[in-house]
């Protein structure tokens, strides 16, 4: 299946894009879609998946397991004030 | 009349008593705005809203706050002004430096009007008195610098039902929304958990551009004008990011996560953002080390309480070891125009982005210490440096920012 997914500051600096469309297998979970970002972007994006937020379809998800819906968002915390 | 960008949210204050002339004067062009007016500007002026943080974002919002008429302004910092935080801080100056930066805050802001009320925090918010704080306020600002604030900040402000305006920046970039309990999502339905800490840099580290500051922090103050008299529609569910190199704001919807646990009380939130005791006692000396944001992460990275202390040094132990015949080669990991700044003397310059091109010049014959500014960057090398086949690597904790406050007051800190 087709999903949008949008990166967010370091996200997309990880990935050179602000947003793209993927395709992955019909099923898959947030963690197979993390593997697949990393394969893709190396290791800056390893950081941004090891701490960044996912949110699938407008919610966060922590679930490894849980399936990865249509759009996809992936953004980074900081802390500077 | 309603207009279209009126939203049917009741304003979060009442208003307070009618506006003298001169007030009226002094606030005619916010006063002309459709759907504001007098009766606006009384509930701003009724308002009391609490800022956690007078540094970057602090300076972009108190005097702002101020300026528009928010009546009762509390801070949190116990900061001093330093010259590196004159770049953004635009609230204090040059004269300033070395001040407590409430103290040089409440100046600016009696500068723009001395009726405002500025009440001056001088304490470091943890579980024993946010919820006692946040009583006495009816919305917060969260421009603090560190990950276990601002998780405080949102529960304690979840515990009281009050609305966090938060902001964060980093870099080029920005972030700012609003949290509240039974309103809409809160800050942890989009961040549920701390990063590890020294995953994520602080503008100590990583660097950050003033306007950010200035960008966000004038979210922050229209979200707080908009809750406080009912007027648009809230940043509430949504975060607004901001890009200054592309110059885009993005934004991100989101909702309430059945994923998220639920606020029940405040708990140790150091300990959440996987800082041990020991290590937030042996780093929090100096107020940098504090809200100047650079030490909270890192500097426990990889060293849980067993393991990991071998290949750690701290500057007593530096000190000592330059001074005998058997002294290690001393590798400075940070960028050129921090060297230019300050620098351990025998100390080589390799910047960490070049290091791996580098690996060359590490000696093997001789125990080697990298050090940065604050202990963060050096872990990383470290890292880099064992995982490339180094054994007898150790970096230097707190960087050669402790190594001035505990051995060499020459060095200049920054």
């Amino acid at each position: 299946m087709s999903i949008q997914i949008r990166y967010f500051a370091a996200a997309a600096e990880a990935a050179g894009r602000d947003e793209e469309h993927l395709e992955i297998a019909a099923g898959a979970t947030l963690s197979t879609l993390k593997a697949v970002l990393i394969e893709r972007y190396g290791t800056l994006m390893q950081r941004v998946v090891e701490s960044g937020s996912f949110l699938i379809d407008g919610v966060v998800r922590r679930d490894p397991a849980h399936a990865v819906g249509a759009r996809v968002d992936v953004l980074p915390p900081f802390a500077g004030g | 009349m309603t207009l279209p960008a009126q939203s049917d949210r009741q304003p979060l204050v009442g208003p307070g008593a009618p506006l003298s002339s001169e007030r009226l004067i002094r606030y005619s062009r916010q006063l002309a705005n459709p759907d504001f007016g007098e009766i606006a500007q009384r509930r701003l002026a009724h308002a009391r809203v609490l800022v956690v943080g007078a540094g970057g974002l602090g300076s972009a919002t108190i005097p702002a706050l101020a300026a528009m008429g928010v009546g009762t302004i509390g801070a949190i910092d116990t900061d001093a002004v330093e010259l590196s935080n004159l770049h953004r801080q635009l609230a204090h100056g040059v004269a300033d430096i070395g001040r407590s930066k409430l103290e040089s805050m409440a100046d600016t802001v009696a500068q723009i009007d001395p009726e405002i009320s500025l009440i001056r925090h001088d304490v470091w918010l943890d579980s024993s008195n946010a919820l006692e704080l946040f009583a006495g306020y009816d919305l917060v600002l969260d421009g603090s610098d560190n990950f276990a604030t601002r998780y405080l900040v949102n529960d304690a402000a979840v515990l009281t039902g009050i609305p966090v305006v938060w902001g964060a920046i980093l870099r080029y970039g920005g972030q700012a929304g609003i949290s509240w309990s039974g309103q809409g999502p809160t800050y942890r339905d989009l961040f549920p958990v701390p990063p590890a800490p020294g995953t994520v840099p602080s503008c100590a580290e990583g660097g950050v551009l003033p306007t950010v500051c200035a960008i966000v922090g004038g979210i922050m103050c229209s979200e707080t004008v908009k809750l406080l008299t009912g007027i648009g529609e809230p940043l509430l569910g949504r975060v607004t990011t901001y890009d200054a190199l592309s110059g885009r704001f993005r934004e991100l919807e989101y909702a309430v996560s059945d994923e998220v646990d639920a606020v029940t009380e405040l708990i140790d939130y150091d300990l959440f953002c996987g800082l041990t005791p020991a290590a937030v006692g042996s780093s929090g000396a100096g107020d940098t080390s504090k809200t100047g944001g650079s030490a909270e992460f890192g500097e426990t990275s990889g060293s849980d309480a067993a393991g990991g202390v071998s290949d750690e040094i701290d500057s007593r132990e530096l000190a000592a070891l330059l001074s005998t015949e058997a002294a290690p080669q001393l590798v400075d990991i940070r960028e050129p125009f921090e060297f230019a700044i300050a620098a351990i003397e025998t100390a080589e310059l390799i910047p960490l982005g070049g290091l791996e091109g580098r690996l060359a010049d590490i000696r093997t014959d001789i125990p080697v210490v990298v050090y940065c500014h604050h202990g963060i960057r050096s872990e990383r090398a470290l890292r880099l440096l064992q995982s490339a086949g180094f054994t007898n690597i150790r970096h230097l904790v707190g960087g050669i920012d402790d190594y001035s406050q505990v051995i060499d007051p020459a060095l200049a800190r920054y």
